[in-house]
C-alpha cells in the first residue's frame, strides 16, 4: 500500500514534463546572485552582528547630532547664528547634514588617514565617532573571501560551469557581492540621509539632494573597489581563510604603512599614497564632492603640522592619479578573476 | 526522438601538452550508453567537453542537434549532469535549496524550481531529508543528491559520471535501479560514464570503450559479447602448453584467450580434443562455446600495459 501511495505521487509529481518557458540569462545570473547572497545571510551570525555594530554607530552619530544640533548652529548661550567658515554665511541644518554625513561616509574607509578640508563636505563640524572602517573591513574579508573560493574547494564550479557561462558566473559572483555590499554599506548611508532629514527639520530636500546622490556615488565606488578586490583574491585560491587574510591585509596593512611614507617628506606628499587603497577612496570621495585641497594632519590637528594635497593644482598628487590608481586596482582584481575562471578553472 | 543524440567530429581536447581526448567522430545513439575505460581514458574529458566546461581544442559537436560550440546554452538546458566528484556541493546548504538553486541557473521560475525540487529529491528517495544540510549527507545520499540536480530541470539525456564510485553494494544497487528507472520509466537518454564493467553491463546497451583519449571500440553490447561461433573454448588445468602445441600440429587452429583455449570448429574436433588431451595428459575442465562478457571484449581490447596502467 505505502509502494502504491509512493508511486502514485512520483507519476503524478515527479516527470511532469516542464512545459513553461525557461527565463533568459539574466534571471540565471540573478538567482546565482540572490542564492548565495541569501545563504550567506541565513548561514552567517557574524553579518547580522557587524550589521548590528554599523546601525549602532549610525544611532549614536544621530544621537549626537541631534542633541547638539544648536550647539553647531548657534553662538553658545545665543540665537546668533554661527558662521560657515567655507562660504562666510549662516550656518544652516543643510550645512550640518552636508557636512555630518558626508564624514560618515569617509568613515567608511577611513582607517588611519583622516583628511580634513576647509571647503564644503569637509569634516570639520563633524559629530561621528566615525572607524566604521573596520567592521565594514572585518566583514567584506568574511563575507566575501568565499565567493569563489569555497566554490573551487567544494568543487561546485562543476555544477556552475555545467549550467551558466563564464562571464555569467563572474557577473553573479560580483552581482552576490553587489548585493551584500548595499545592504551593508549604501543603504545605511541612504538611510541615515532620509533620518537625519527627518531629525534635523528645518531642510531644503532640493539643496539636500545632491548630497544623497554623491553619498550613493561614493559608497558605490567603495562597494566595486571591495569586490575587485576580495574577488580578485577569493579567485587566487581555493581557502576562503587564506582569502579573507589576505584581502583584510591587503588593504588594513597598507593603510598603516603607506601614509606614514608619504607624509614623511617636509610637506611635499609623496606619490607612495597612490597605493593605499583605503586612502585612495578617500580622496576620490573629496574629488566627488568638489573638494580639491585636503588637509591632512599627521599629529592630529591641533598640531602645526599639516600637510595640503591640491588635487588640481596640476603638481604633485591630482585628480586624475587619485582616479586612475583606484581605477587600476579594480580592474586588476577583475583581471585577476577573469583570468583564473577562463584559464586555470578550464582545466 | 531522434536516433543519434550526440554526434561528434573529429572532437580532441589538449590541456597544454597533455592528451585529453583526440579526433573522436562518434554517433551516439538515443538510449542507454555507456562510456567505458580506465581510469584517465578520456571519458570525463569528453562529458566535460559537451557541456562546454571545457572547450575542445579541435573539432565539433552537436548534441540534440544543437552545436556546442554555437548554441551551448541550448545544449546545457538539455543535459542533466551528475558530476564524478564527491562534493559538488554548497555543504552548509540544505539539499531542497541546493536542487531549487540549480533549477533557476537553468531557468526555472522560484515557485516551479522549489516544486521540482521537492518532486526530484522524493524521486531519488530523499524526501524525508530535504531541508538536511548537505555536509551532512553520506555518499551514498550525495550521489542521490546530485541525480535530483540531474533531474530537476527536465533534461532530455542525464550524464552519469562514475555514479556508484565509493557506494557500499546496496547504495550501488538503488543507484543503478535509478538510473535504469530514468530510461524505463521517464523515457530519458543515459550516459552511463564508469570504469565499472558490472555497472555498465547492468545499464548500457550501447557502449563506447575509451582508452588514452581515443575511441577503441563502440557499438551494441550484445553485439560486442556476442558467442564466437566459429570457435570452441576449452580450459585445461595442466600441460596448457604442450596441449595447445600437439592441437595445433594436428592441423587444429588454436590459441589462447584469457585462461581459455579457443580451437577452430571443425568436424569431430570435439573427439580430437579428448584424444589429445589424453595423450598429453592435459585435464580438460571445460569444453564448449562460451559466451563472451564484457570484461572479455575489454581485456582483449587493452594489452598487459593498459590494464596495469
Amino acid at each position: 500500500m505505502k509502494k502504491a501511495q509512493s508511486d502514485a505521487y512520483v507519476r503524478k509529481f515527479s516527470f511532469r514534463a516542464f512545459e513553461g518557458v525557461r527565463k533568459g540569462r539574466v534571471y540565471r545570473l540573478w538567482a546565482t546572485s540572490w542564492q548565495w547572497w541569501t545563504h550567506q545571510w541565513e548561514r552567517s551570525r557574524a553579518i547580522k552582528v557587524l550589521l548590528g555594530f554599523i546601525i549602532f554607530i549610525l544611532v549614536i552619530t544621530n544621537l549626537f547630532l541631534l542633541s547638539f544640533k544648536d550647539f553647531m548652529l548657534y553662538e553658545p548661550g545665543t540665537r546668533i547664528p554661527l558662521i560657515n567658515p567655507t562660504t562666510g554665511e549662516p550656518m544652516t541644518t543643510n550645512n550640518l547634514l552636508e557636512q555630518n554625513l558626508l564624514e560618515l561616509v569617509r568613515g567608511l574607509v577611513t582607517f588611519q588617514t583622516s583628511f580634513s578640508s576647509q571647503t564644503p563636505g569637509g569634516g570639520e563640524m563633524g559629530m561621528s565617532i566615525g572607524g566604521l572602517s573596520i567592521f565594514i573591513l572585518i566583514l567584506i574579508a568574511l563575507v566575501g573571501s568565499g565567493l569563489i573560493a569555497d566554490d573551487v574547494s567544494n568543487l561546485t564550479t562543476e555544477i556552475y560551469y555545467s549550467k551558466l557561462e563564464r562571464h555569467e558566473y563572474i557577473l553573479g559572483k560580483f552581482g552576490a557581492f553587489f548585493l551584500f555590499g548595499n545592504l551593508v554599506i549604501v543603504l545605511p548611508m541612504v538611510l541615515e540621509f532620509f533620518l537625519l532629514v527627518a531629525g534635523l527639520g528645518e531642510i531644503s530636500l532640493i539643496q539636500a539632494f545632491p548630497v544623497l546622490i554623491q553619498t550613493i556615488i561614493i559608497t558605490e565606488i567603495i562597494v566595486l573597489t571591495f569586490a575587485s578586490i576580495v574577488l580578485g583574491f577569493s579567485a587566487l585560491t581555493s581557502r576562503r581563510l587564506y582569502a579573507g587574510l589576505a584581502a583584510f591585509m591587503f588593504l588594513f596593512v597598507l593603510n598603516m604603512i603607506i601614509p606614514s611614507l608619504a607624509f614623511s617628506g617636509q610637506g611635499e606628499v609623496g606619490f607612495q599614497i597612490l597605493f593605499d587603497v583605503l586612502t585612495l577612496l578617500l580622496l576620490t570621495s573629496f574629488i566627488i564632492t568638489g573638494t580639491t585641497e585636503v588637509i591632512y594632519y599627521p599629529h592630529g590637528e591641533t598640531s602645526e603640522i599639516s600637510y595640503i594635497i591640491d588635487l588640481a593644482n596640476g603638481s604633485g598628487i591630482e585628480s586624475w592619479m587619485v582616479i586612475g590608481a583606484l581605477a587600476m586596482y579594480i580592474l586588476l582584481g577583475f583581471a585577476i578573476v577573469v583570468y583564473q575562471v577562463y584559464r586555470r578553472h578550464a582545466r | 526522438m531522434q536516433s543519434e543524440i550526440i554526434v561528434t567530429d573529429s572532437l580532441t581536447k589538449f590541456y597544454g601538452k597533455i592528451k585529453g581526448i583526440e579526433d573522436i567522430s562518434v554517433e551516439i545513439p538515443s538510449g542507454n550508453v555507456a562510456f567505458l575505460g580506465p581510469n584517465g581514458a578520456g571519458k570525463t574529458t569528453l562529458i566535460r567537453t559537451l557541456l562546454g566546461i571545457i572547450h575542445p581544442t579541435k573539432g565539433t559537436a552537436r548534441v540534440l542537434g544543437y552545436d556546442i560550440r554555437k548554441e551551448i546554452n541550448q545544449v546545457r538546458d538539455r543535459i542533466g549532469y551528475v558530476p564524478e566528484f564527491d562534493t559538488s556541493f554548497i555543504p552548509d546548504m540544505t539539499a531542497m535549496k541546493f536542487v531549487a538553486f540549480c533549477a533557476r541557473m537553468n531557468g526555472l521560475s522560484v515557485s516551479e524550481s522549489k516544486q521540482r525540487a521537492s518532486d526530484s529529491l522524493y524521486y531519488v528517495g530523499l524526501d524525508e531529508e530535504r531541508y538536511r544540510k548537505l555536509g551532512t549527507f553520506s555518499l551514498g545520499m550525495k550521489q542521490k543528491v546530485k541525480l535530483a540536480t540531474a533531474l530537476v530541470h527536465d533534461p532530455e539525456i542525464i550524464i552519469c559520471d562514475e555514479p556508484t564510485n565509493g557506494l557500499d553494494p546496496t547504495g550501488r544497487v538503488q543507484m543503478l535501479s535509478l538510473i535504469r528507472s530514468l530510461q524505463k520509466n521517464e523515457g530519458k537518454d543515459i550516459i552511463l560514464s564508469s570504469h565499472l564493467l558490472r555497472d555498465v553491463e547492468q545499464i548500457a546497451d550501447y557502449t563506447l570503450v575509451f582508452s588514452k583519449g581515443e575511441i577503441r571500440a563502440q557499438g551494441n553490447i550484445k553485439e560486442l559479447t556476442a558467442e564466437k561461433r566459429s570457435s570452441i573454448s576449452i580450459k585445461v588445468r595442466s600441460n596448457q602448453e604442450k596441449f595447445l602445441q600437439r592441437l595445433n600440429d594436428k592441423g587444429i587452429e588454436s590459441w589462447i584467450d584469457g585462461i581459455y583455449i579457443e580451437s577452430q570448429i571443425s568436424h569431430d574436433v570435439e573427439k580430437e580434443i579428448f584424444k589429445i588431451a589424453n595423450e598429453t595428459n592435459a585435464d580438460i575442465r571445460y569444453l564448449g562455446n562460451r559466451s563472451r562478457t564484457l570484461e572479455d571484449v575489454f581485456i582483449n581490447l587493452f594489452s598487459k600495459e593498459d590494464l596495469i596502467e
